[in-house]
């Protein structure tokens, strides 16, 4: 372990040379919190009180989440400092829209970093999950349930329950994370495929649950990630090749059986012939974000309200038109940099269950921002998924803050046992003197 | 480990590829097509710059006044016909004509291309914000002579091109409608459809037109082509249907050239069934059929040839323009412009210039080669075909003293469940380097393209002209 050379000074050893600029990364994304909630504090006539306080608060949050709890944590700076310019980058755009939404999304941010907290924490400490999986299984499918039972339909996909007095939750996005860890704890078996097959009886109970729902990206995000982390973990390619072609045929037969599915797809052929009807939607977040223009028309400027959802799913819309397509390249640019992170993570991980976890993550954060993004800029068809840290929505908020918690609980427990590793070798170095 | 480590490589990649080909296509479409997405009488953005702009003023190529804004109010030109000769390419305020020049040109027209210098110049000297003005390439005169001549049809189009440079001259859709009294056109008949800009978005059987480029793929393909002979017995048997002749001619023996001049079916059946399927959609699609126009100054509708298998049944109409075949008379005077061209098709421009509020002419790219469409060979000897056809052949009513013409006629059979309507077709150039001009004219229900449209091609483009294009 050459890199490891130099102990003392060592805090990160994720990105142990760039610690210098990785400070003035963070001090640009607080400066552009503050600065923008003091923009819209003295855009309109008067001063928007509440907009000053968030100047201040947000950024003292954003801090908070990216120096001493990130230390504390032994998370991966980077990482946490991107997750963290995109909560914030969220919430400024969202009160620029409605200054309530904005507003609870920075509530939803704190609640955010505490299941970060919460999922690093479990990550690191926790050595053994079985037992934990299999008792929380069973719940989750029934938590998955509930909303069939008694929760409302919203757009068309009934996947909320309603708790009087907090708001509407949706079961699935919590339900994610459970997802990742029953898929890694079963899938990290060295027995073969057949110890596999918990992980994927528990994913397809999911599937099946959410294809109730007509919750489809969500289905498609949870059958996309179980897929990937199988053929990952068990390098069997014929039966990766025959859930991918069960996966087309599901999708050939939803489009055969199901209007709201072929009504998706032909939207997305040409969502122009019925502009004012069933494209509405497409077309309106395409005009707004042609009309962004390179780079933007300004903060809290635009009509990008008329997009239905334009707080949650179209949020990058929102982005493009508000700060530029060049901005919205670059946000992408982010989660990029999320996904490169996360995959390094997996990648030093020290045990099959660790790494395989920390792709699940990864590669539900990954394929939530292409699912969304690319239905938002017609370049697949419109499945109804959060874009993460960006969208309003709570519980959306929590789950991917939770992932990434998970990521950096799992980088912790990497950094702890290398340093485990190290004091053991500088024992016996002693004990041989 | 080793093994999950390499598969979780794999994974990261294909994650990482998902998010390019996410960000390229979300930049390349935007960059692309986010003009057009912009410029639709759905963006509710156009409606509220009207509010705080006064929009500026769209004339033709020689400055007469199309559209203009008087107190607020926006106003079309004094003499009616005039007014509906452009209706369609000038557009309405309100965007009902999807496509025409108050919308589309609308980033212009409402000031959105202003720089921030020339926004920061207009609010510092007070008084009222104003858009561009803009100059449409096309002369008014030219049009509303035009459109005087397709009134008495149900309906129909000419489009003149200026087939070096693209610039379209004329372009005129019948039945019309009033900017002035939108409610009439609204409330019209929608049988009729006078919105609809027929010039660019009306798809028309090609007919015989089509025949310039199942020639070309001949050209083209066969070296034998211009040597071979076709009998033509008046009728061709296929599988199950058989192609007949115009008015039941026989033409006897003929080379390709005269039996494009006579303008006979049997040949160009033949031939479209030993090209084969593949082979003429080649060259359809290098003449722009199925194509996504994306042509900065206007839209046009994509034309169609037919894609798959086609049985010899199928081959045999659509090598002579019938069946599936669909194509906008702008299309097909492009085509034909081309081949005045020899072989190079320009990208059609509606946009003259356009001058900011300050008097600042705005760059505007130029004449640009659209597409390449065939060799120059195969150019000349369809050129040579179609030259003979107005001399000699169906198009006969085409000449104009002192000029060559070139051309082609067709009369496209389509049906619905009732009837047969047929519409006549001219598409055609002048074979000058002074005078450079295109030219397509269909006429709904107007029958033989030779006796109807040829003519009204020949008073359109004699009077251009005379007008100095």
């Amino acid at each position: 372990m050459a890199k490891n050379r130099n102990r003392k000074k060592r805090r990160n050893p994720a990105c142990p040379r760039r610690k210098q600029p990785l400070r003035a990364v963070l001090a640009a994304s607080l400066l552009f919190q503050a600065s923008a909630c003091l923009l819209l504090a003295f855009k309109g006539e008067g001063i928007d009180w509440t907009a000053v306080a968030l100047a201040f608060s947000l950024p003292a949050l954003s801090w908070f989440f990216a120096k001493p709890l990130c230390r504390m944590l032994r998370a991966d700076p980077l990482l946490v400092t991107v997750t963290d310019f995109l909560c914030g980058l969220g919430t400024v755009l969202l009160y620029a829209l409605s200054p309530a939404t904005g507003l609870k999304h920075a509530v939803h941010f704190a609640l955010g970093v505490a299941a970060f907290s919460l999922c690093a924490l479990a990550v690191r400490r926790i050595k053994r999950w079985g037992v934990l999986c299999a008792a929380a299984m069973p719940v989750c499918a029934a938590l998955l349930l509930l909303p069939v039972a008694i929760g409302h339909e919203i757009n068309g996909a009934k996947n909320w329950i309603g708790i009087p007095g907090f708001g509407s939750f949706q079961p699935s996005e919590l339900v994610k994370i459970m997802l990742a860890f029953a898929l890694a704890q079963y899938f990290s078996t060295l027995r073969g495929v057949k110890g596999m097959i918990p992980g994927l009886a528990f994913a397809a109970v999911c599937l099946g649950v959410l294809m109730l729902q007509k919750d489809l990206g969500t289905a498609l995000l949870y059958y996309l990630v179980t897929l990937l982390l199988f053929w990952a973990a068990s390098s069997n390619v014929p039966l990766t090749l025959a859930g991918l072609a069960g996966g087309a045929g599901a999708a050939v037969l939803g489009y055969k059986l199901f209007a709201h599915v072929r009504t998706r797809v032909a939207i997305w052929r040409n969502p122009w012939s019925d502009a004012l009807g069933k494209g509405y939607q497409i077309v309106q977040a395409l005009t707004a974000i042609a009309s962004g223009g390179l780079f933007g028309v300004g903060l809290g400027m635009g009509e990008s309200r008329v997009i239905p959802a334009y707080s949650t799913d179209f949020i990058f819309a929102v982005l493009c038109e508000q700060m530029g397509l060049v901005t919205g390249v670059l946000v992408l640019g982010l989660y990029a940099i999320v996904i490169i992170r996360g995959a390094g993570i997996s990648l030093r991980a020290r045990s099959r269950f660790a790494a395989l976890l920390a792709m699940a993550a990864t590669a539900f954060l990954g394929l939530q921002t292409f699912v969304i993004i690319g239905g938002v800029i017609k370049l697949i068809p419109l499945t109804g998924v959060t874009l993460p840290f960006l969208s309003a929505g709570g519980t959306s908020m929590i789950s991917c803050m939770g992932l990434v918690g998970i990521l950096c609980g799992v980088n912790a427990a990497t950094e702890d046992g290398h340093d485990a590793d190290e004091q053991m070798t500088a024992q016996s170095a002693e004990e041989n003197r | 480990m080793k093994k999950l480590r390499q598969n979780l490589r794999v994974v990261t990649a294909l994650l990482l590829s998902l998010l390019i080909v996410a960000g390229t296509y979300c930049f390349y479409s935007v960059t692309t097509c986010g003009g057009r997405w912009f410029a639709t009488s759905t963006n509710t953005r156009l409606a509220s710059q009207k509010k705080q702009v006064v929009a500026g003023d769209i004339a033709d190529r020689t400055g007469l006044v199309l559209a203009c804004t008087v107190d607020g109010k926006r106003t079309y030109p004094r003499y009616t016909g005039l007014r509906k000769a452009v209706a369609h390419v000038v557009g309405d305020n309100r965007g009902f004509v999807s496509h025409g020049a108050e919308t589309f040109m609308a980033s212009y027209l409402l000031g959105f291309k202003a720089s921030a210098t020339e926004r920061a110049k207009q609010l510092f000297s007070g008084g009222e914000t104003r858009g561009d003005d803009i100059a449409l390439t096309i002369d008014a005169e030219l049009c509303a002579y035009a459109s005087s001549l397709i009134t008495p049809f149900v309906g129909g189009a000419v489009v003149v091109i200026n087939y070096k440079t693209g610039e379209i001259l004329c372009s005129t859709s019948w039945p019309s409608f009033d900017p002035r009294n939108m409610t009439a056109a609204l409330n019209a008949s929608s049988g009729e459809a006078s919105l609809l800009n027929r010039a660019t978005q009306g798809m028309y059987s090609p007919g015989s037109t089509f025949k310039i480029v199942t020639m070309a793929s001949a050209l083209s393909n066969f070296s034998d082509a211009q040597t071979r002979l076709f009998n033509c017995t008046g009728r061709l048997d296929v599988v199950n249907t058989t192609v007949t002749e115009a008015g039941g001619a026989v033409h006897g023996q003929n080379t390709l050239q005269t039996a494009f001049a006579k303008s006979c079916n049997s040949a160009f059946s033949t031939l479209a069934m030993e090209l084969g399927a593949s082979r003429l959609r080649w060259t359809a699609s290098d003449f722009g059929f199925n194509e996504n126009f994306l042509f900065s100054d206007l839209i046009v509708y994509n034309s169609v040839f037919p894609s798959g298998r086609l049985s010899k049944d199928q081959l045999a109409w659509n090598g002579i323009g019938q069946g599936t075949v669909q194509v906008t008379p702008l299309h097909m005077a492009m085509i034909a412009g081309a081949i005045g061209n020899g072989g190079n098709m320009m990208e059609p421009r509606l946009l003259l210039s356009a001058t900011g509020a300050q008097g600042n002419v705005r760059a505007l790219p130029g004449a640009r080669v659209y597409k390449r469409c065939c060799n120059e060979t195969v150019a000349a000897a369809v050129k040579d075909a179609m030259i003979e056809c107005v001399q000699s052949g169906t198009g006969k009513q085409a000449q104009i003293k002192g000029y060559t013409v070139a051309g082609k006629t067709g009369s496209a059979e389509t049906s619905d469940n009732k009837s047969v309507r047929t519409d006549a077709w001219f598409a055609g150039f002048v074979d000058d380097p002074e005078h450079p001009l295109a030219i397509a004219v269909v006429l709904e229900k107007g029958g033989s393209g030779g006796t109807v449209a040829a003519p009204i091609a020949q008073r359109v483009l004699n009077r251009a002209i005379k007008m100095g294009y």
